[in-house]
């Protein structure tokens, strides 16, 4: 199925633009660039209050029981100011987990403050290059986490942290939490620090088993719920630096002509708008085939255009800038340093690539 | 997709079937172009008479009185088969219809009858070596001749599809030099069998030739004949191009579909190991898979908004742009990987089966109807609101701009 937005969509869609609008300051995000560790509580205020920390939970566990089309707008939204905390997208993860593979203890326990947003949560799976390690390094033993997860984005500040680590009998899918002894936060200082991107240390923490066997398909189904909420977000960015990009065109004069009248500058242009709407048909695609059994497929397709759209539009609105584009002021860096945490943090291009061609053999076989 | 609709296409697929051991491919295998047309006349005689050949028409004119979706759902099916209509689509789809909306009367509703068995073909006589993607740059022209009341046309027009057979075409010529280039042109219909009609079919690089060039010599048509008003030529021509405006699509831009490359990726060996677990084999066929399936969303989203009444957005003409040009580079990047094996050429594959065939015909689909260069200024003026083109001869009357 692929699906047009019914008029309750839309309006989530549409006011959450609108307030983010209104609530965002670039200033308040390039503050945030210098530190490590803070996140734009102001933002995160919005997300709790307007509801969005509930999408995707169900009712009787404090949500608001819509699903991954409704969370796909919001993200958008965010997206294209570049929004200061990433938790809105780790928070569907864990939460989606622990609904899918939880205790009715551990659902009692978790999902009614990830749905108020009180409890934020962090997923952590990739060992540097390996996005879902089989023989994780970080160890469990006797219900108790050994060993490290490197760069877990939200991780400075989460809660409680879904992981993947080495069982007894192979692969685990667990939850732990981070506030308690044995656990320690060193803040990763990368480009865009408002990821609040940390490498958790687990000194023996008591950790709750969600799967053993299967743990690697499941950790990989959480994975791809986040990759389409995270290219929705790509797609809301995409489609920001591209509105910068023709504003500026249809601005700026050179050789006695607005420079989007020039082809090497407008086919730019039209060259961005061409990857935006790939992107955005494949991440509405994917939204809309959440549960169905092609899902994967296309939740990588959605990963893969979102990516490349992000990347490319902010790449080339700077050039189309020109000189102003590259300064701090412009505004332009939030935009290409969140492609690029975007591009990574959720498995980068390689991973979906190898996941998409693993998907389309499979089927073929 | 209703499920009206889902009947009208599952009653089309099941006809279809029926029917493709006698058309399909197999049938058209090893045919001459001759019979092949032939086979062709015989297979549009067959939908006329089942009652798919003019789905989206009014009844008054031979059609079903359906919708684009219907049409769209007969031709998705149709596509499957390799029929032989291809002969057909550029007569069927824009100057019968177009002449249908300036002609009343038996007459044209004989030659619409006769165009959907396929006993007439028509062709339409736009672009000239002088004025393809520009044109209102044309230069053939159409003389009153004011004792008679005729007009006598004279010039050449090219890229004309299947003018060798086509029986009569619709043609814009410049019957007035003296005002801006828009202004100076009138639309008619021509008989291709009249005195001074001359086509000469060009050889494309690919070898075939369903293109002409079409040379007018003193050819005189009646007013009558004339569509539209003297100088509202320009709007006719832009009014005949937006007929066809909803067809059907294939992601894979009319060359083979990855499940094919994915297949023979399977069995090619590189370095000792299978090509599918190479990285540049798996990245290749990702990146299409993704640009594809973006492809066919856009499409289904375009034709639940047609369901719904609404007009699909202008997210639809990034289409022909990026499903002939990632087309034309997996063709490319496939034959590499067959190594000396991809320089094979067979005749008789068409071009959704051999890639060698596919990266042929690429380039004519980068180019015909509507090049890369225009599609892009479509999007960035039409889409995005940025300037036009410096356009040095706006405004300007066509004699006294120099060529």
């Amino acid at each position: 199925m692929s699906i047009l937005y019914d008029d309750a969509q839309q309006a989530i869609g549409g006011e959450a633009v609108r307030i983010l609008a209104d609530r965002t300051r670039s200033e308040t995000l390039k503050a945030l660039l210098e530190t490590t560790g803070r996140y734009d509580m102001r933002f995160w205020e919005t997300c709790k209050e307007q509801g969005w920390t509930a999408v995707g939970i169900p009712e009787v566990f404090g949500g608001i029981g819509l699903g991954l089309v409704e969370l796909g707008l919001i993200a958008e939204a965010i997206g294209q100011v570049a929004g200061g905390a990433p938790f809105l997208g780790t928070g569907h993860g864990v939460a989606q987990a622990i609904l899918r593979y939880g205790s009715d203890a551990l659902k009692e326990r978790w999902l009614p403050t990830l749905a108020s947003g009180e409890t934020i949560g962090a997923v952590a799976f990739a060992e540097g290059a390996d996005m879902l390690p089989s023989e994780p390094a970080l160890r469990l033993t006797h219900g108790r986490l050994v060993g490290a997860k490197p760069a877990v984005c939200a991780g400075a500040v989460a809660q409680v942290a879904l992981v993947l680590a080495s069982g007894k009998q192979g692969p685990v899918l667990a939850l732990v939490e981070l506030a308690g002894d044995g656990v320690t936060r060193n803040m990763v200082h990368t480009f865009d620090n408002s990821r609040c991107t940390a490498d958790l240390h687990f000194d023996g923490v008591e950790a709750s088993v969600l799967t053993g066997e299967g743990a690697l398909l499941a950790a990989r189904a959480v994975l791809e719920l986040q990759a389409v909420v995270t290219a929705h977000e790509q797609v809301g960015g995409a489609e920001a630096m591209l509105g910068k990009a023709r504003d500026y065109a249809m601005d700026r004069r050179a050789f006695g002509q607005l420079i989007g009248g020039f082809q090497s500058v407008k086919h730019r242009i039209a060259e961005g708008y061409v990857l935006v709407e790939l992107a955005r048909a494949n991440a509405i695609h994917a939204a809309a085939s959440e549960g169905e059994a092609d899902f994967g497929r296309h939740a990588a397709a959605a990963r893969l255009s979102a990516t490349e759209a992000y990347d490319s539009v902010s790449r080339d609105a700077t050039q189309v800038h020109g000189g102003i584009g590259v300064t701090w002021e412009a505004d332009l860096h939030l935009h290409q340093r969140r492609a690029r945490t975007l591009a990574i943090e959720n498995g980068p291009a390689l991973f979906w690539e190898d996941a998409l061609v693993d998907y389309l053999v499979e089927e073929a076989a | 997709m209703s499920i009206d609709l889902e009947i009208y296409r599952a009653d089309a697929k099941a006809w279809l079937e029926t029917k493709a051991m006698e058309f399909g491919h197999a049938a058209r295998r090893g045919l001459s172009e001759e019979e092949d047309l032939t086979l062709g006349r015989r297979w549009q005689a067959e939908k006329f008479a089942a009652g798919y050949s003019a789905i989206n028409w009014s009844k008054e004119h031979g059609g079903q009185g359906l919708g684009a979706l219907e049409k769209l759902a007969f031709e998705q099916e149709e596509m499957k088969h390799s029929f032989p209509n291809d002969y057909f689509g550029v007569s069927l789809g824009m100057p019968v219809p177009i002449m249908l909306r300036y002609v009343k009367g038996d007459w044209a509703r004989e030659r619409a009858t006769k165009a959907l068995k396929g006993e007439e073909i028509w062709c339409q006589l736009f672009s000239e070596p002088a004025a393809g993607s520009d044109l209102a740059g044309l230069r053939t022209r159409a003389d009153r001749d004011d004792a008679a009341g005729d007009w006598i046309i004279n010039g050449q027009k090219l890229w004309t599809t299947w003018a060798q057979y086509a029986d009569y075409g619709v043609i814009v010529a410049r019957s007035d030099p003296t005002v801006a280039k828009h202004r100076g042109l009138t639309y008619f219909w021509v008989n291709m069998k009249s005195p001074g009609v001359t086509v000469r079919p060009v050889r494309l690089a690919e070898g075939r030739s369903e293109v002409n060039e079409v040379f007018f010599d003193d050819v005189r048509i009646a007013d009558s004949q004339r569509l539209g008003s003297v100088g509202g030529g320009f709007g006719v021509a832009m009014e005949t191009l937006m007929i066809e405006r909803y067809q059907a699509t294939d992601p894979a831009g009319f060359g083979p579909p990855i499940d094919l490359f994915v297949e023979e990726a399977k069995t090619i060996r590189i370095g000792g190991k299978s090509a599918i677990e190479d990285g540049r084999v798996r990245e290749r066929i990702a990146r299409t898979y993704a640009a594809q399936s973006a492809l066919a969303a856009i499409h289904r989203r375009a034709l639940l908004s047609l369901a719904a009444g609404m007009q699909p957005g202008p997210e639809g003409s990034v289409h022909k742009l990026v499903s002939v040009r990632t087309r034309q580079k997996l063709s490319e990047f496939a034959m590499d990987l067959k190594g000396v094996d991809g320089m094979r050429y067979d005749e008789d594959k068409t071009r959704k089966e051999s890639w060698s065939k596919s990266w042929m015909t690429a380039p004519t689909g980068r180019i015909a109807g509507g090049a890369d260069e225009m599609l892009l200024n479509t999007i960035a003026e039409k889409i995005l609101g940025l300037p036009q083109d410096h356009r040095p001869d706006k405004g300007v009357a066509f004699n006294d701009f120099p060529r």
